[in-house]
C-alpha cells in the first residue's frame, strides 16, 4: 500500500461516515417531535427536568438507560410508581426506605418541585423508545388497561400494577410497604374500611407512611376484595 | 541528550498531577463499591450520597485522562516539530486554569454545586474556564506546528485529534429542554470522544512512541496511522448509533448503529497487528522492557476491553437486556483502563525517565505495579460482568423486581471491593515507582539507528 492510498482511506472513511451521521442527525430532529410528543413538552415538564438536574438524580438513577446504576431506571417510573408514590419517595426517602438495604438521600425537594418532577417523568414515560426497559413494560401496559377498563383486568395483574410499586405479592413488586399476604393476615379492617384506607390512609390510621392512592373507589373495591381473599385462603389452609 | 528540547519539561507537571488524580479516582471507586456492598446509615447518605461520589469518580477520571493527553502532546511535539514549544508559559497558564477549575468543581460537588448531567456535571462558569484552557492548549499546539520547518502527518493528526476533542465538548454545554435531544448530543461528547477523538490522539501518540523506540521507518508508521484513524472514524462516527436504540430515535439506528459498531473492533485489531509487527521488525534493541509491557498491554487490553466487550454489549438484541446495567459498568472499566489509562501510563513510562535524564531505569517495582493493576482490573471487570449478568437475568428475564435483583449485588460488590483494594495497591506502587524512578545499574544496549526523525 502506498502512502497515497492510506491517505485516501483516511479521508474517504472519515468523510462518508461524517456525511451519513450528519444526515441522520438532521432526520433525528425532524422525527423527534413525533417520537417524544413535543406538543406535551410544557413549561412544567421543562421545570421538572431542571429539578431532575438540580438534585443530581441522574448519578444514582438511570434514565433512558444512562446515568448511575445504583438505583432503578426512571424512564417508565411514572407508570411503575404513579404520581403519589413518586411524591412520597422523593419527599420522604428516609421513611419509604427505612427497611431497605439501600438508602436514598433526603434531598429537601419542595412540593412545587415534586409536582414538576412528576410532570417530567410522566412526559419521559411517553417517549416512544421501543418499549425499553423490558422489566417496566408490564407497568405501562397495566396502567393503560387500568385507565381504560379496570373491570376486565386479571385481579393479580391489577393489584400488582396498582400496589406493586411498594408491596410484594409472591416475590413480585418492590418491598417497601410489606408483602400483601402478610398484610392481609394482619389487618382487622372490613371491606369498606380497606377501601377508605387505600384512598386516604390517614383517615383510618393516622401517622401511617403510606401515601393516598389515586384509584377510583371501583378499582379500590376490586383490590380490597383481592387482599381480603388472601386472608381467608390462609385461614382455610390452617 | 535524552530530551532534545527544554520546553518538553512542561509535560512533567501534567504527568504528576494526572498520577495524583488517578489515585483519588481509585479511592473514590472503592467508596462507591462500599455503597453497593453494605447498607449505609441514612445520615451519611444524606451528606455524601452515591451520586456525589460518582461524579467525583468520573470527573477525576476525565481530568487525569486529559492531563495525560495534553502532557503527552507537549512532550512529543517539540522533537516532532524540530523546535521548542510556541510558548511554555501558555502551557503552564493553561495547566493552572485547568487544575483550578477541576479542583473547584470537585469541592463544589461536595456542596451540591452541579449541573446534574452524568459525566458533564461541571457547572457553567467552570466550563468557561475549561474552554479557555482548551483554547490556549490548541493555540499553543497549532502555533508550534505552523511555525515548524518540519511537516509531518503525525503533527496534523495530533492537532486534528485534540481540536476534534475540544469541539465535541461544546455540544454538552447547553441546556436541552428535550431529554432525548439532550442525550443525543451527550453522546457527541462521550462517544465521539472515546470512540473518535481520543482514539485519534491515542493512535498518534502510540505511533510516535513506537517510531522512537523501535527505529521503524516513519513512512511505514504514518501509513498505518492513516489507515487506523480512517477506520476508527469510519466505524466510530456512525457507530454512535449504538447509544440511540432506546432513546426515542428513529428505527433505522438499530441497523446503522448495530452494523457500524460491530465493525468498531477492526481498527483495534489492526493496531494490535501493527504494534506486533513493529516490535518484530524493530531495528533498535529493547532498552526498557517495562515500557514495552505497557505498549503491548495497551494494544491487547484495548482490544479486549473496548473492542470485544463493546462488540458483544452493543449488538441490539443483547443490548435490549444489558443496556444500563452492571454490564455497562464492566465494559466501562475494562475499556477506560485498557484503552486510556494504559495509554497514559505508556506515555508516563516513556517520557518521565527521559525527563529525569534516565535512559535505562530500574523496573522491578514497576513490573509489580503493571501486573497487579492489569490483572486486578481484569478480575474487577469479570466481577462486574457476573454481577451484571445476574442483574439482567433476575430483573429482566425472570422479572422479579429491582430490589430483589439488587440484593445479589451486595455479595459481588464485597468481592469487587476486595479486588479494588488490590488494584489500589498496584496503582500506588506504579505511581510511587514513576515518582521515584531511578537509573538501572545494568548498561543499556546501544541503539543501532538514530531514532527516526523527520528529515
Amino acid at each position: 500500500m502506498t502512502g497515497k492510498t492510506a491517505r485516501l482511506i483516511f479521508w474517504v472513511g472519515t468523510l462518508t461516515s461524517a456525511a451519513i451521521f450528519l444526515w441522520q442527525t438532521y432526520d433525528f430532529h425532524m422525527q423527534t417531535p413525533r417520537l417524544t410528543h413535543t406538543d406535551k413538552l410544557t413549561e412544567q415538564v421543562v421545570a421538572g427536568k431542571k429539578v431532575w438536574h438540580k438534585y443530581n438524580c441522574n448519578d444514582c438513577h438511570t434514565i433512558l438507560g444512562f446515568g448511575g446504576y445504583y438505583a432503578p431506571d426512571m424512564t417508565k417510573a411514572f407508570y411503575r410508581l404513579g404520581e403519589n408514590n413518586i411524591a412520597s419517595i422523593v419527599q420522604h426517602p428516609d421513611v419509604m426506605y427505612k427497611n431497605s438495604f439501600r438508602k436514598m438521600p433526603q434531598l429537601g425537594v419542595s412540593e412545587t418541585e415534586t409536582r414538576q418532577l412528576v410532570s417530567f417523568l410522566r412526559w419521559v414515560g411517553d417517549i416512544e423508545n421501543r418499549h425499553w426497559p423490558p422489566q417496566d413494560e408490564k407497568f405501562v401496559q397495566a396502567y393503560r388497561l387500568r385507565e381504560s377498563q379496570p373491570e376486565k383486568l386479571d385481579k393479580v395483574h391489577l393489584v400488582l400494577q396498582a400496589c406493586g410499586g411498594c408491596h410484594t405479592f409472591e416475590n413480585q413488586g418492590r418491598n417497601v410497604g410489606g408483602d400483601l399476604t402478610t398484610i392481609a393476615n394482619r389487618i382487622p379492617y372490613d371491606r369498606q374500611t380497606l377501601i377508605n384506607y387505600m384512598i386516604n390512609p390517614q383517615s383510618v390510621r393516622p401517622g401511617v407512611a403510606m401515601p393516598p392512592q389515586d384509584v377510583s373507589p371501583q378499582t379500590a373495591a376490586i383490590i380490597a376484595d383481592f387482599i381480603l381473599s388472601l386472608k381467608s385462603t390462609k385461614e382455610v389452609n390452617k | 541528550m535524552l530530551i532534545e528540547y527544554q520546553s518538553q519539561r512542561v509535560s512533567l507537571w501534567y504527568f504528576r498531577l494526572a498520577l495524583v488524580l488517578f489515585i483519588l479516582q481509585v479511592i473514590m471507586g472503592l467508596w462507591l463499591s462500599i455503597n453497593y456492598a453494605f447498607t449505609l446509615p441514612q445520615d451519611l447518605v444524606n451528606v455524601f450520597p452515591f451520586s456525589t461520589a460518582r461524579e467525583i469518580h468520573t470527573n477525576v477520571l476525565v481530568a487525569w485522562m486529559l492531563l495525560g493527553f495534553m502532557g503527552g502532546t507537549y512532550y512529543i511535539l517539540p522533537p516532532e516539530c524540530g523546535r521548542d514549544l510556541y510558548s511554555p508559559k501558555i502551557a503552564y497558564a493553561q495547566l493552572v486554569i485547568f487544575v483550578a477549575a477541576a479542583v473547584t468543581a470537585v469541592i463544589g460537588f461536595l456542596f451540591g454545586w452541579t449541573r446534574g448531567k452524568p459525566l458533564l456535571e461541571i457547572p457553567f462558569p467552570l466550563n468557561g474556564l475549561i474552554v479557555v484552557a482548551a483554547l490556549l492548549f490548541i493555540a499553543n499546539v497549532a502555533m508550534t506546528i505552523i511555525q515548524s520547518k518540519q511537516k509531518s502527518a503525525l503533527q496534523w493528526m495530533l492537532l486534528g485529534g485534540v481540536t476534534f476533542l475540544a469541539v465535541m465538548y461544546l455540544f454538552g454545554m447547553p441546556f436541552y429542554k428535550n431529554l432525548n435531544t439532550d442525550y443525543y448530543y451527550w453522546w457527541w461528547v462521550i462517544h465521539l470522544w472515546v470512540e473518535g477523538a481520543w482514539e485519534v490522539v491515542t493512535a498518534s501518540i502510540v505511533a510516535y512512541i513506537i517510531m522512537r523506540v523501535t527505529g521503524v521507518d516513519r513512512k511505514v508508521v504514518e501509513k498505518w496511522l492513516y489507515v487506523e484513524t480512517g477506520l476508527f472514524l469510519f466505524t466510530g462516527i456512525v457507530g454512535t448509533g449504538h447509544h440511540y436504540y432506546w432513546i426515542g430515535a428513529p428505527d433505522y439506528w438499530i441497523w446503522w448503529g448495530g452494523i457500524f459498531s460491530a465493525l468498531e473492533p477492526l481498527p483495534i485489531v489492526l493496531m494490535v497487528v501493527d504494534t506486533w509487527m513493529h516490535v518484530r521488525e524493530r531495528r533498535n534493541p529493547i532498552v526498557n522492557p517495562l515500557t514495552w509491557y505497557y505498549i503491548i498491554g495497551l494494544a491487547i487490553y484495548h482490544l479486549v476491553g473496548a473492542g470485544l466487550w463493546g462488540f458483544m454489549h452493543t449488538l441490539p438484541p443483547i443490548n435490549y437486556y444489558t443496556h444500563g446495567s452492571q454490564i455497562t459498568v464492566s465494559h466501562g472499566h475494562l475499556a477506560f483502563f485498557g484503552a486510556y489509562a494504559l495509554l497514559n501510563l505508556t506515555i508516563f513510562y516513556f517520557a518521565m525517565p527521559r525527563l529525569k535524564g534516565i535512559n535505562k531505569y530500574q523496573d522491578r517495582l514497576g513490573k509489580w505495579g503493571f501486573w497487579i493493576t492489569t490483572i486486578g482490573m481484569f478480575v474487577l471487570g469479570l466481577v462486574f460482568g457476573i454481577a451484571g449478568i445476574l442483574q439482567t437475568y433476575l430483573e429482566r428475564f425472570l422479572d422479579i423486581g429491582y430490589s430483589t435483583a439488587h440484593l445479589t449485588m451486595m455479595f459481588w460488590f464485597r468481592v469487587a471491593f476486595g479486588v479494588g483494594l488490590v488494584f489500589l495497591a498496584g496503582v500506588v506502587i506504579t505511581v510511587y515507582h514513576l515518582f521515584t524512578i531511578k537509573p538501572s545499574s545494568i548498561p543499556a544496549p546501544e541503539p543501532v539507528v538514530t531514532p527516526a526523525s523527520n528529515i
